[in-house]
């Protein structure tokens, strides 16, 4: 016996998709199109100008910087956050008799805003700062640097408190994918004799695909869409060393160039969208196999 | 030397290196707490050395100075209000889209899943927002944030609705129920812990975000605790211990509401971790 489907109304998506498609939909597709204009803070009337604002991202120096340190920090990031948080979970998945409460520990920075822990490193990374004085208590003073005003390492920095914010988060979702592993397929291996490597590489890592691919693309996505990270360590500096296309986006519209802005805006849409389609597609070929 | 007792030395090696990389973790937030006691002169060494008298005092200076209560009374509204329409509105989307099994509501689950990928467009959401005529206003954050976490929450309630037998919404169907008291009745009940799992998650993160209330809440009585605390180290900045105080006041809440919800936040990252 079969009940109609026409029972399940549409009315009851109304709600969420007016929401999502007033407040997040419109406002790309609008996006769309300002990107392609003049629209300024000063003009009374908005002109298209076709390919300028885009013609402009190209051939500025600091815009061009921009791109390429989003695209730095979102692999430095991706790299971090995946190796530490990818450690973290192996360990911590072993017996240990402090692991609940280590973590808990290693998990608590996702919990503060980044805002609490911008301020906090802040004076930690100034030349006289904690971070130097600990390099040179244990014999690294030739590795002290000016961390947070020095261009050439900055987005590195700034990519490193990201790191320590969140490759506890990483790691609990690693631990998730961990903990859904059968115990049977580790002992089966180790009666065939397999060490803990060959356990790892051939056991371990296949059966986290699942959980491996969610945190590449989470942090991937999270690391090119980096604003908030920059805005509290540096604002974009010193000068525009630490620029990136959040940065370019704040400073873009604070200075009324909103055609600018916006184009910044759609040229991250499109990167971000073009990266994301295998994951739609891994996930739409997952469920269809289901 | 036996396997059992390689393996317990195995253990204990990696449990002390782990203690070790916990301190990177703990001494940035212990600093963070010591000097948020100490006095504005003794916090300048940021140290790990305990206050050499606690000034509690700290606290009250910043609850005065730093317009603490309304911050924290701003964000309670925003992450609640955007809590509940977002709880409300997404489950009742995610009921119908997993029970149509259509093509158009397959189509609609991944035009909603775009928003979990896709970036804001910013400077655009100011204008549409103005559009409207509440730019500026708490409502129009309110909004967006709603917005902005229904993907996450629409992915959140398939998952866990699809788990849900058909055969419960029919029994009620032959007996006569309607769709709303099918969801109401069945569904709701049991969705409980998800519904948990959505304000927590999005509670944290509305907590926590400064990119919206920067570009929307024009003025400054409007913010919430992180915003505040920006503009409180703009002001005090040289006196770091009342800086560090504020911090602490600012974390507090979520950090209260993490000790409490664990669980949820674990069944969230679990979702998302095994459903890839």
């Amino acid at each position: 016996m079969r009940i109609s489907k026409n029972l399940y109304s549409y009315y009851l998506i109304m709600p969420a998709l007016l929401i999502y498609v007033l407040f997040f939909v419109l406002p790309t597709v609008v996006g769309l199109f300002y990107s392609f204009t003049d629209w300024r803070l000063d003009r009374e009337s908005v002109h298209f100008n076709g390919w300028y604002n885009f013609h402009t991202i190209f051939s500025d120096e600091t815009l061009l910087k921009a791109l390429r340190n989003t695209i730095v920090f979102a692999i430095v990031t991706v790299i971090g956050k995946n190796l530490f948080g990818l450690v973290l979970a192996v360990a911590l998945n072993m017996k240990l008799k402090t692991r609940n409460a280590l973590r808990a520990i290693f998990y608590s920075p996702s919990i503060l805003s980044i805002m609490v822990i911008g301020i906090v490193f802040t004076p930690m990374l100034r030349a006289d700062g904690a971070i130097n004085k600990l390099f040179e208590a244990v014999g690294l003073g030739s590795l002290t640097q000016a961390w947070l005003t020095n261009p050439a390492i900055v987005i590195f920095t700034i990519a490193v408190i990201s790191i320590w914010q969140s490759a506890g988060f990483q790691m609990a979702i690693y631990l998730a994918g961990l903990q859904s592993i059968s115990k049977e397929y580790y002992e089966a291996a180790t009666i065939d004799g397999a060490g803990s490597w060959k356990s790892f590489r051939h056991i371990t890592l296949p059966l986290l695909l699942p959980a491996i691919n969610i945190n590449v693309m989470l942090t991937l996505i999270g690391g090119l869409k980096v604003f908030s990270e920059v805005f509290v360590l540096t604002g974009g500096g010193p000068g525009n060393a630490s620029q990136v296309v959040g940065t370019i986006i704040l400073r873009s519209f604070g200075e009324g160039s909103w055609g600018l802005g916006t184009a910044m805006n759609t040229l991250l849409f499109i990167v971000v969208t073009i990266i994301s389609i295998p994951l739609l597609l891994y996930i739409r070929r997952k469920e269809v196999s289901e | 030397m036996g396997h059992t007792q390689r393996k317990a030395w195995r253990d204990y090696a990696v449990e002390a290196l782990m203690i070790a990389a916990s301190l990177i973790v703990l001494l940035p937030i212990l600093i963070m707490i010591f000097g948020s006691f100490k006095t504005n002169v003794e916090v300048l060494d940021f140290s790990l050395k305990l206050p050499k008298s606690w000034q509690f005092d700290n606290y009250k200076k910043v609850f005065d100075e730093g317009d603490l209560m309304r911050a924290f009374l701003n964000g309670i509204l925003i992450t609640g209000v955007s809590a509940i329409i977002n709880i409300v509105t997404t489950s009742a989307a995610s009921f119908v889209l997993v029970r149509r099994e259509s093509r158009l509501s397959n189509f609609l689950y991944l035009f909603f899943f775009m928003g979990l990928i896709a970036p804001m467009s910013t400077i655009t959401t100011i204008r549409v927002v103005q559009w409207f005529g509440f730019y500026g206003s708490i409502t129009s954050v309110i909004f967006i944030y709603a917005s902005l976490n229904t993907a996450f929450s629409v992915f959140l309630y398939n998952g866990f609705i699809k788990s849900i037998p058909k055969v419960l919404d029919e029994v009620a169907f032959l007996e006569g129920a309607g769709m709303f008291s099918v969801f109401f009745r069945i569904i709701v009940p049991l969705i409980v812990p998800v519904n948990a799992t959505v304000a927590i998650m999005v509670f944290m993160s509305v907590w926590n975000d400064v990119t919206i209330p920067l570009y929307f809440l024009t003025d400054s009585s409007d913010w919430t605790m992180p915003l505040s605390v920006y503009n409180f180290y703009g002001k005090f900045s040289r006196d770091w211990n009342l800086i560090f105080a504020d911090l602490v006041m600012t974390s507090l809440p979520v950090f209260i509401l993490y000790l409490f919800a664990q669980k949820y936040i674990v069944s969230g990252l679990t979702a998302g971790a095994v459903k890839g």
